[in-house]
């Protein structure tokens, strides 16, 4: 939320860099991705696992994949396995 | 319970901060111009010689021929009460203050934060400084803890009960109960010279021979009502805040986002080129406590260099994470004459450019277009938690 600065007062809410999207991804049985937002994958170049803060009420488990397109784009993307949906994600 | 600190002569203390030499003699402050000469507060060495504050001054010189007359100082007196506010408001007192020199707050609050009643009021006096002689009094009634700082001596704290208020209250003087000087002459003949004669009085017969305003004096007399003391609300002139999504601790982010937020408050157009007097930073700290600190400079500025580094170590004495950043522009004064550097400093020219270009994207893409990218915690292995972006419109 950013209110006018002209006002007395202004509250500013800071926001997070490199939010999570949701993406539409296809998978393998073995849980690699196929398709990424429609496009096929060319390479798997990177699997990596963040599993954190397990002791909140918000824990974190998370299967990333940085992979090649066949666009020639680079895009890195997870499952989110407690809520078991996929997102892609900068700045990973 | 409602306490009542109290700083009896208070304008006379605030002026006689300029010329502290006259606090061991006989002095007193003068009546102000244009009204009725009648001396003010008078030191402890006047009272000694028999000078009374509200004698005619006439009266006061013919009495002590070498009675010194401070002139009165009420732009001082403000701001030294202003400082004192703000030095109870820092140790989490919510004040109510009642005219220069006398102040009430609630002590449920911080009873619990300062262990006991009396600890709170001792943190409270402490706060206020030994060199006002403060004195505090508490009661479960506003007119009750006000008699009892009246009672209590320099630095001493005295708590009265509801069910000793009648005991206490009966003996004291006529003169503590606030009513028209008219109608206390008037009391005063009638033989009623004791709060306690007051109270005894039928509160129908008080109202008929003295007016609404003697039915309130009889109120008050009878320990007054029981009401709740409202904190005031601190003044603020030009204010930002930050909101953080979550709690943070970490003292490189809150510096970070204390500079970003000093920059915007810096380029804020009310400021209209006036100079910073007095700063303050609060916080709202996890689990719903608060934080204060405020800074008042010699030198009035507006350099973030010299404001950085009078209000940013204060940041580690944070106590607990922050939700949010406030950062206050209490006092403004106009501009005074100030010395312009001889040389630039260095990047000052990039600086401006720079400065220049974000105004022309703001101006094409509207407010809150241009951010500033925060490190919140650079190590953590979830990439969204490593960096907030803060909306900047300096």
């Amino acid at each position: 939320m950013v209110t006018h600065s002209g006002s007395p007062g202004a509250v500013r809410a800071a926001g997070r860099l490199n939010q999570p999207r949701p993406a539409v991804v296809e998978a393998r049985v073995d849980g690699t991705p196929v398709r990424v937002n429609r496009l096929p994958v060319a390479l798997l170049r990177e699997e990596w696992r963040v599993v954190d803060r397990w002791w909140t009420e918000e824990p974190i488990a998370r299967r990333y994949f940085e992979v090649v397109l066949q666009s020639g784009e680079n895009a890195v993307v997870f499952r989110d396995e407690e809520r078991s949906c996929w997102f892609t994600q900068k700045g990973a | 319970m409602i306490a009542c600190v109290l700083i009896p002569g208070f304008e006379l203390r605030a002026a006689l901060r300029k010329q502290p030499g006259l606090a061991l003699r006989p002095a007193a402050l003068a009546p102000a111009a244009g009204t009725e000469p009648l001396v003010g507060p008078v030191t402890a060495e006047a009272e000694r010689l028999g000078v009374r504050p509200g004698m005619r001054l006439g009266e006061a010189l013919a009495t002590c021929p070498q009675l010194i007359l401070v002139e009165q100082d009420p732009a001082a007196a403000e701001q030294a009460w202003e400082e004192i506010l703000r030095a109870l408001e820092d140790s989490g007192f919510a004040v109510d203050p009642a005219g220069v020199g006398s102040v009430y707050f609630e002590t449920r609050g911080v009873e619990r934060l300062y262990g006991g009643l009396e600890a709170a009021l001792r943190r409270a006096l402490a706060a206020v400084g030994t060199a006002w002689d403060p004195r505090a009094g508490a009661a479960q009634r506003r007119f009750a803890a006000l008699a009892a700082a009246n009672v209590a001596r320099p630095g001493q704290i005295l708590v009265v009960s509801d069910e000793r208020l009648q005991e206490f209250l009966a003996p004291l003087p006529l003169e503590l109960v606030p009513m028209e000087p008219r109608r206390r002459a008037e009391l005063h003949e009638l033989g009623v010279k004791r709060v306690g004669q007051l109270a005894g009085l039928p509160g129908a017969a008080v109202a008929e021979r003295l007016g609404p305003d003697g039915r309130r004096a009889w109120g008050l007399a009878r320990g007054g009502k029981h009401a709740r003391v409202r904190g005031r609300r601190p003044p603020a002139e030009i204010f930002e805040t930050l909101e953080f999504p979550e709690a943070v601790a970490n003292e490189l982010t809150l510096r970070r986002a204390f500079v970003a937020l000093l920059e915007t408050l810096l380029a804020r157009p009310e400021r209209a080129d006036r100079f910073i007097r007095k700063i303050a930073l609060s916080a709202r700290l996890v689990g719903g406590g608060s934080w204060r600190r405020s800074v008042t400079l010699r030198d009035a500025t507006t350099e973030p260099a010299r404001l950085k580094a009078a209000l940013g170590p204060k940041l580690a004495e944070l106590p607990a994470p922050v939700l949010e950043l406030r950062l206050e522009l209490v006092e403004l004064t106009e501009h005074d004459g100030q010395q312009l550097e001889l040389v630039p400093a260095a990047g000052g020219e990039l600086d401006v450019r720079l400065r220049e270009g974000l105004r022309q994207v703001r101006a094409s893409t509207g407010s809150g277009s241009v951010n500033q990218v925060v490190e919140v915690a650079p190590w953590s292995r979830i990439p969204e938690a490593r960096a907030l972006f803060v909306p900047r419109d300096d």
